[in-house]
Parts: structure tokens; sequence; C-alpha cells
């Protein structure tokens, strides 16, 4: 017995060997719909690229409009923020932000967290973050909802978000719109 | 504007209650593991069922078993509670067994407060030949799960159809309750069948118990003979001399007879050659 059990658990560390090395699931590179939901009124994306990644979303092509300014940014939190982990394993939402630094809207796409399907999938979560300023405060039980029993998640998506935010607002924002 | 700005206070504020509860929670665990009371065991039970379920649904689930795997974990300074609770199981697994099992986890909890209320003869005994075999059926259901996990990265299903514990946060589809339903119906007829054969969790907190369990049940010569104990164990966990680390969850009932010198034969005998009568088991152990 004893040695059926240790075999077992050695079975079961060369799984975990197996699975560090398997794929993980990444962060899409085109997420057209997306960027469509977070700006309706762009006609054309740039490419995810930049320091940070991000995309731009323009009302007129800028290939062929050259002089068309930008109507905002959008960008993945698991690029800018990938250390910020949930329950389990990162959170990808897609964040999108205008040149002001008000977020026109986030889509959660993925997430491995065990109770998500009551915290961070059902669209209520990402409603919220509409119209929020990179200066609000994100306090879940303050200006985010609370969820309980599922508070990891939640407070994880919510900080991925402001960070991520934040620091595109940093990089990427004109001076004066700060 | 400053992504990383926030204060010590900041970040323990929102945690500081919950890192309260918790740390109130297990040391009421521990005094009624320690002090082998059954009424503070009953204590516990229902604490558990109201804190650790409904309240936080907060429970080890397959979901920690998989992140073994991929060495993912929330974040250290907002999770503290959390962390704190899995060195809890750990270390409590590797010293005395599967503790967590038998008093902690709040669905193990929620069963085993239903076995006062139900009429014995509801119950359905599992013959001990068959038990020996049930048991391995959570060792199965542990490694397809894993294998599934390390298959597909998904989370959701195993923690939504392989597991109850979701029932603490209230949500949950047509399907989820349905089975549910089934499951407790099934804990009517025979006693903590969860538990005893079903969990992935039990599974590996079993693994990790048979390997280590630093300070095991006592047992005595006599239970060479004796079969008061095993008949006892609502677990099914002693078999003759042995008790299975694997399957024993710290119930105390075992433990409980060894120290009444009315009940174990031990003291029975022990008494009978030195022709008195009971003694402070404290002089004699």
């Amino acid at each position: 017995m004893r040695k059926k059990l240790v075999a077992l658990a050695l079975s079961l560390c060369c799984g975990a060997v197996v699975a560090a090395a398997a794929d993980r699931i990444f962060t899409t590179a085109n997420p057209a719909t997306e960027l469509k939901r977070l700006f309706p009124a762009a006609t054309a994306f740039s490419t995810l690229t930049g320091e940070p990644l991000h995309f731009t979303a323009y009302a007129a092509d800028p290939k062929v409009t050259p002089a068309t300014p930008p109507l905002g940014v959008a960008f993945w939190t698991t690029d800018l923020v990938p250390q910020e982990h949930g329950y389990h394993g990162p959170i990808h939402i897609l964040v999108g932000m205008d040149m002001t630094g008000v977020l026109t809207g986030v889509v959660v796409t993925y997430d491995s967290e065990p109770y998500g399907y009551f915290s961070v999938e059902p669209p209520k979560f990402a409603t919220q973050f509409k119209g929020k300023k990179i200066g609000d405060p994100f306090r879940v039980g303050g200006d985010v909802d609370v969820v309980s029993r599922a508070s990891i998640s939640i407070a994880s998506a919510t900080r991925a978000i402001r960070d991520s935010a934040r620091m595109a607002a940093k990089q990427l924002l004109a001076e004066a719109a700060k | 504007m400053d992504p990383a700005v926030e204060s010590w206070r900041e970040i323990l504020a929102p945690q500081a209650l919950d890192l309260c509860l918790l740390t109130a929670f297990l040391a009421l665990a521990f005094v009624s593991f320690f002090r082998k009371s059954v009424a503070l065991k009953y204590v516990t039970l229902v604490a558990s069922v109201g804190y650790l379920g409904f309240a936080k649904s907060s429970l080890v689930s397959v979901s920690d078993v998989f992140r073994l795997t991929d060495l993912s974990v929330p974040e250290f300074k907002y999770s503290l509670a959390w962390y704190a609770f899995m060195l809890f199981v750990v270390f409590s697994t590797v010293l005395w067994g599967r503790v967590y099992c038998g008093r902690v986890c709040a669905f193990g909890a929620l069963t085993q407060l239903l076995d006062p209320i139900i009429p014995r003869k509801w119950r359905f005994e599992i013959p001990v030949r068959v038990e020996k075999y049930a048991n391995l059926i959570k060792y199965a259901i542990l490694a397809a799960v894993l294998v599934y996990f390390l298959i597909t990265h998904d989370v959701a299903l195993p923690v939504r159809y392989v597991e109850p514990f979701w029932m603490f946060s209230l949500f949950g589809t047509t399907g989820m309750w349905v089975g549910l339903g089934v499951l407790l119906a099934a804990t009517l007829i025979v006693r903590n069948v969860y538990c005893r054969f079903l969990c992935p969790v039990g599974a590996a907190l079993g693994i990790i118990s048979q390997l280590t369990t630093v300070f095991s049940i006592k047992r005595w010569s006599e239970c060479r003979t004796c079969k008061i104990c095993e008949k006892t164990c609502e677990w099914g966990a002693i078999r003759g001399p042995k008790i299975v680390k694997s399957e024993c969850v710290r119930c105390d009932d075992c433990e409980r007879l060894y120290m009444d010198q009315k009940k174990c034969p031990h003291w029975l005998i022990l008494f009978k050659r030195k022709g008195n009568t009971a003694v402070p088991v404290s002089t004699l152990s």
C-alpha cells in the first residue's frame, strides 16, 4: 500500500513537470470584436504595439487620413500587469481608455477562477468600470461592487484594471490630458 | 497616480476582520482537537458551516491541487487569510493527518452534522471488504480530474461538477443543484459518502497523511485482539490493529475510547491485575 502511494505521489510530480512545460493560454493578439465593443465609433485600430503594448483606436483609417487623432487606446491587463494573479492565474481583461483617462469599458475574455462564473464573468462586473476615471479609488466595497465568497477574484481583477489603466495613462496619454 | 503606492495600512485594513475570524476559528478547531471534547467539536462543525462555508466559501478545492502543477497562487499581500488557511491545512495534515477533513472542511462538517439527526434505520453500512475498494474511488477521481486539467487547463468543470463545495456560494445551475441533491440524498443513506469515497481533495490529503502524519494515534498492545474501536470508527479507518492513515480524519472517537477506563480493555485488564479501580490517566500513560 505504501509503495503504491509513493508511486502515485511520484506520478503526480511527473504530471506537474509535464504541465509546467505544456502550453499556457495566452492573450489573443487581435481581439477585433472586443475592440469594437470598447470603441463603437472607431473604424480602424492599430496592431498591438508600443511600450506598453496597446492598440490605438481611430475614427478614420490613419493610412488614408494621416492627421486623424486617436479616439483612445486599448490594452490587455495581462500585458501591463502580468504579475497580477487572481485565485488561479491571471484574469485576461481588455481595457479601453479615451485620451482623457476615462475608461470606455472593459471586457473579460478569459479566466480560470473556480468561482469566475459568479464573480468576474457576469457582464455586471465589467459594466461598472465604464466611465471610470483613472484617478477614481477603484475600491472593492466602495465604487466597485463586493461579490462575497469570491473576494480574491474580484479584488485581483479590479487591481489589474486600475493599475494597468494608470500605467497606460502615464505613458501613453498626453501630459495635458491628465 | 503610480500603480503601486498603497500603504500597508491600506492593504491590511480590508483583510483584518477575516484574519481575526479565521484565527479564532482555527484556534477553536485546535482546542476541540486537543481536548477531545465532543461538545467543542460540534461547536467547531457549526462554526465551519457558518463561517468557512456560507460566509466565506473558503474550502480547499481540487483547484488548489491543480495549482501544484502550474504553481499559480494568489498575490500574497492581498490574500493573507488564504495563505494562513492553506498553511494550516498543509501543516495540520503533515503533523496529525486529515484533521482538515474531520472538522474544518465546511462540507464535511455539514454531512457530519447530519449524522446525529438521521434515524439509524435509514443507514446502510457498507461491508468492510467493499469499503476497502470503495475508498480507492477518490484516488481515481483525483487522477482523472488532474489529467483533465493538464490537458484542458479548465478549472470550471471540475469545480462545478466533481465537487459540491460551490453550494456554499448558492450560485448554481439547475444541473448542479440536481447533482447536489442526489449527493445529499446518498449521504442520508451512506454516512459521509462524499468524504470517504469520492472527494479528490480528501484523496490528496490522504496521500500526504499516509506519507507523513508525525503524531499518529496511539494503539495499545490489546488493540490486536479488541475490536471495540474498529466497530466504533465511523470512517472505516481502523482495520485490525492498524489505523489507516489515509482514511482517518482524527475524529477523536477511538481516542476517547482509549481514555475511557470503563470501556477500554487496556485499562480493564490493568485494573484486574492490580486489583483496584480507576486511576487518573496522567499517572499511567
